[in-house]
């Protein structure tokens, strides 16, 4: 029985320390209906900037918190004023894109400048501890508790009693009306920004100093914690956040306690899911709240769509089919072989995301899905790789779209969110089912691409079979978007609550969607492990769900050749700038940066 | 066109003393690895690795009148790019050897890539029982779980531990590593109470420990990498958690003291690199590094530097081409090492065995040579 009195304990201080980031991205949420992917990165910016002051001038703890918090401070005006501004008046996914190209960048800056190594953050706090239950608790606990706190109860009275707060609050519930009636938004938006990305360097100090250990790559689990925990206590609630987090950290640990480690992250996203469908606005939303806007739908900005002439399609399709005919360029060959599989994620999240209106940041666990699928159907029940692969794509069409079915009722940033959970259990339930995936190990030995006992392992080979198979998808793409499906879909995605006045199903139109969208990802999951020949539950990560994502965006959402063109484009070009090794990647995000700035409706534009 | 440009090169570069070195084409290696993403420290270690060695041999007037170089292909140890960089490496006649990649999927996605086009695939951090097995150019100097778990095993028996609780990571590395220690452990008399798996990415070790302690264990087994291993170790301490720590040797890196501060005071660390082994190859190595990087090599780097000095080895006996690699690897005896005392590979596995195993202790902040001190 002590036992769970330490892990309690322990689940409350790891709470207190998603409690820090979930403030600051509940703050954000709350005004500017964004989740903020750059957070975590002001985060790790707050933890080096500590380190720096500690190591370079030897500063005491007070006043390198007060340069942390100035220095971030200083970092969320900018972002605001340079990465999210400008695009006032973009479509709504613009903004959280922006976000995260500046998450990109800003990491890469970091690891630039401090290299990857991890480094050490000694606590300058003095060393007493209280002992609690069998275990303590220190100086550093008790700070990070009372910095949770004080900001969420601080920001709360802010809120509602300041005129500022008040300003921050009308521009939350409609930015139009508050600027007619005089309210500066940008003004309150730079307040907002400023307030959280303090917080958030704080935050990535104190975290820091807790670990002894800070690395650039801290960002994005930050974030992630940060959002599950906002999201149970309501997204945009601040004193929710903090009790959504000391939530989650008592979830984590109790489901250490019971099943172990390896299951940890498990719980959190169960947690997520159960906390989504049940009560979507959070633990703690009072029944009043107004159900959220559709991100895509009504206030989509209305975009020429470029309209590629036929021949000139048939040109392009001529001219990818002769590619490999040059001779002596299997790497060209490799890089394109990779562009057609990600354009069959790409397509398949367009579908969902653009023209269905549900923006899925999951997408990769429907690779995992097919991948495995297709891998042990082959070596398992001895099945032929030219019916296994089409198999792994209905299998996955089946199990994709009963997993995300639960979410079916939910609309905006929580289809994201939900799909987002989804995305990191389906990872997690094939690291631990290890009778059915192997587990850890992967799967080693997958026979590669064939017909009969024709071996399509050659460059050539792999290149045109993931071609064909593409080229197949996108066509059946383009007609069921032509078809009364495709208007169906769109309905929903424009205005779901006219599209059930007319008599649409939702649940079963997005049904369908998905189900397609299923279909294709877990083809180009299935291609994949076979010409990889071994893959684990590593291979595709959240990562690659955030770059299909991208490219969707860069093509224009909703338009299938935006796809195809976006997925070339996007990984053509780290290979393009392979060149300059460490400062790829902030090309990478600076390009994407600007894309977003210049063109956020996509190459393409919208369909 | 071709032979004026040469001339023209050989002409400009008569005049200086080392003209012939510098104006011969250099012998590469393709080097596939994370320089970018998650896994970029150890890329960065990597080079240092590399370059300290690329160093001794250019120095010393490279391989038979050339210099030796490599090309380093970020793949950010992702399979996808992973597979394009084989391509690329296999398609340049220049490269005769490949080294890398990091990870198990990025690595063995791309094996049959180099397997097909004869191109030796040297994963010299691939633990993977798997790798070399993707066919038979696939080589590894890579220390080996089932060679090393059982010394392992072995330091945990003599240390007076009878009933570990292991930690491990659960990946492809710490799962072998895990099973391989469990398949030794009984013999040596050790009960293993527990054997907890945590995530790669987790940094909240609490509530691992007391579910660990639970199994009322009398010491810890750490099969982890530095960064995690110093966090276990630290929040243990925080804890109040009073157990021996013997960890595997993958933590042994200066950082896992700086990351580990009072916490990994006093735990044991197995290793096969140790700068304060006596042998000439470790301290030509550690003193060079100390003096070009003014910092400490970590078992990363040591085996980075080993992978080359090899290379270059292979390039000088056999020859500098992809059928010499291959022939040299299968032939090459003896070859001095740093983490190693003498490399031999075993032509059935493709693997190397025989490193030197000792036990360190960390004391006052420093790694010492175990006292032969009992834990418990």
């Amino acid at each position: 029985m002590g036992s769970w009195l330490d892990y309690t304990i322990n689940g409350l201080i790891i709470g207190n320390i998603y409690a820090l980031v979930a403030v600051g991205l509940a703050l954000i949420f709350g005004v500017s209906h964004l989740i903020n992917f750059a957070h975590g990165s002001v985060y790790a910016v707050g933890a080096y900037v500590g380190w720096a002051c500690f190591t370079y001038l030897n500063l005491p703890l007070p006043l390198t918190a007060l340069v942390v918090i100035m220095v971030c401070g200083g970092l969320g005006v900018l972002i605001e004023r340079l990465g999210l501004r400008p695009l006032a008046g973009a479509p709504r996914i613009a903004p959280l894109l922006a976000t995260i190209g500046i998450s990109l960048v800003i990491d890469q800056v970091l690891q630039i400048l401090f290299t990857p190594d991890p480094r050490a953050l000694p606590s300058p706090l003095p060393e007493w501890r209280i002992t609690i239950g069998s275990g303590t608790i220190g100086a550093l606990d008790v700070l990070i508790a009372a910095t949770g706190l004080v900001s969420a109860v601080v920001l709360y009275g802010f809120l509602r009693f300041t005129r500022l707060g008040w300003a921050v609050r009308a521009t939350a519930q409609d930015r139009d009306a508050a600027r007619q009636v005089g309210v500066d938004t940008d003004a309150v938006n730079r307040a907002v920004f400023a307030i959280a990305s303090a917080l958030g360097g704080l935050s990535g100090l104190l975290v820091g100093m807790y670990f002894n250990h800070i690395d650039p790559a801290m960002s994005f689990q930050a974030t992630l914690k940060g959002v599950v925990a906002q999201v149970i206590g309501g997204m945009g609630n601040v004193p929710g956040a903090v009790a959504g987090s000391l939530l989650l950290g008592l979830t984590e640990s109790w489901g250490v306690a019971l099943f172990g480690s390896s299951y940890r992250n498990l719980f959190s996203f169960v947690l997520l899911l159960l906390i989504l469908v049940l009560r979507p606005n959070g633990l703690f939303a009072s029944a009043r709240t107004t159900p959220p806007e559709p991100m895509t739908g009504t206030f989509i900005a209305p975009s020429r769509v470029v309209r590629v002439p036929p021949w000139a399609v048939g040109l392009a399709v001529a001219a990818a089919i002769c590619v490999p005919l040059i001779p002596a360029i299997p790497y060209v060959l490799q890089v394109l072989t990779n562009a057609w599989l990600m354009a069959m994620l790409a397509i398949s999240l367009t579908l969902v995301a653009g023209t269905l209106g549900q923006v899925s940041l999951g997408h990769a666990a429907l690779l995992l899905l097919g991948a495995y699928a297709s891998a042990l159907l082959t070596l398992d029940s001895g099945w032929p790789v030219w019916l296994s692969v089409p198999t792994a794509g209905v299998l996955t069409a089946v199990i994709g779209t009963a997993l995300v079915a639960p979410a079916f009722r939910l609309r905006s940033h929580y289809v994201s969110i939900a799909t987002l959970g989804i995305g990191e259990i389906v990872s997690l339930v094939i690291l631990n089912w290890e009778s059915l995936t192997r587990g850890p190990m992967g799967v080693t030995n997958i026979p590669p691409l064939a017909i009969g006992g024709l071996e399509l392992d050659s460059p050539q080979a792999s290149y045109w079979s993931s071609l064909a198979v593409l080229i197949v998808l996108a066509g059946l793409q383009l007609r069921l978007l032509r078809s009364h499906l495709g208007r169906t879909f769109r309905a929903i995605r424009d205005d779901d609550v006219a599209a059930r006045a007319y008599g649409v199903s939702l649940d079963r139109y997005k049904g369908i969607g998905f189900a397609f969208a299923g279909f294709g990802a877990g083809m180009s999951g299935a291609i994949a492990a076979h010409l990889y020949s071994y893959i684990n539950n590593e291979t595709f990560t959240s990562t690659v769900s955030i770059t299909a994502l991208t490219m969707v965006i860069l093509g224009g959402m909703g338009n299938v050749l935006g796809g195809i063109l976006g997925a070339v484009a996007l990984t053509a070009l780290p290979e393009l700038f392979r060149g300059t090794a460490e400062y790829r990647m902030l090309i990478y995000g600076v390009v994407l940066l600007l894309l977003i700035r210049f063109r956020p409706q996509g190459v393409l534009g919208t369909v | 066109m071709v032979l004026s440009r040469r001339l023209l090169l050989a002409a400009a570069t008569a005049s200086l003393p080392l003209g012939r070195a510098i104006a011969a084409e250099p012998i590469l290696a393709g080097v596939s690895g994370p320089l970018t993403g998650p896994n970029a420290q150890y890329g960065a270690q990597w080079k240092r690795g590399f370059d300290l060695a690329l160093d001794q041999i250019n120095g010393a007037g490279g391989v038979k009148g050339r210099p030796v170089a490599y090309v380093f292909e970020d793949s950010q140890a992702d399979p996808r790019q992973a597979v394009a960089v084989a391509q690329k490496f296999v398609a340049d006649p220049k490269i005769i050897i490949e080294l890398g990649d990091f990870a198990s999927p990025a690595s063995m996605a791309a094996s049959p890539i180099y397997q097909r086009a004869k191109l030796v695939q040297f994963g010299f951090t691939n633990s993977h029982p798997d790798f070399t097995k993707g066919g038979d150019h696939m080589w590894s100097n890579s220390t080996n779980q089932a060679e090393e778990q059982p010394h392992l095993a072995e330091f945990a028996a003599k240390l007076g531990f009878r009933r570990p609780a292991v930690l491990h990571l659960n990946t492809d590395w710490g799962r072998t590593a895990k099973d391989a220690f469990l398949k030794a452990a009984p013999g040596l008399g050790l009960e293993v109470t527990t054997a907890e798996g945590y995530l790669p990415a987790e940094q909240d070790f609490r509530p691992t420990l007391v579910r660990a302690r639970d199994s009322k264990p009398d010491g810890l087994v750490l099969l982890s990498y530095y960064a995690d291993g110093a966090l276990i170790c630290r929040q243990a301490h925080d804890t109040g958690l009073a157990l021996p720590m013997l960890t595997a040797t993958s933590t042994y890196s200066p950082k896992f003291i700086e990351l580990g501060g009072a916490g990994v005071e006093g735990a044991y660390v197995l290793s096969t690199f140790f700068p304060g082994d006596p042998r000439p190859e470790v301290q030509s190595f550690v003193a060079a590094y100390r003096a070009k990087y003014s910092q400490e090599p970590d078992s990363f780097s040591a085996g980075a530097f080993d992978t080359m000095m090899l290379f270059a080895t292979l390039c000088d006996h056999y020859g500098p081409t992809r059928e010499a690699m291959q022939a040299g690897l299968l032939d090459i005896k003896d070859m001095p090492s740093v983490i190693y005392g003498k490399v031999t590979f075993n032509p059935e596995t493709r693997r190397v065995q025989g490193a030197n195993y000792r036990l360190l202790r960390v004391k006052n902040g420093s790694f010492t040579v175990w006292d032969g001190v009992k834990a418990a």
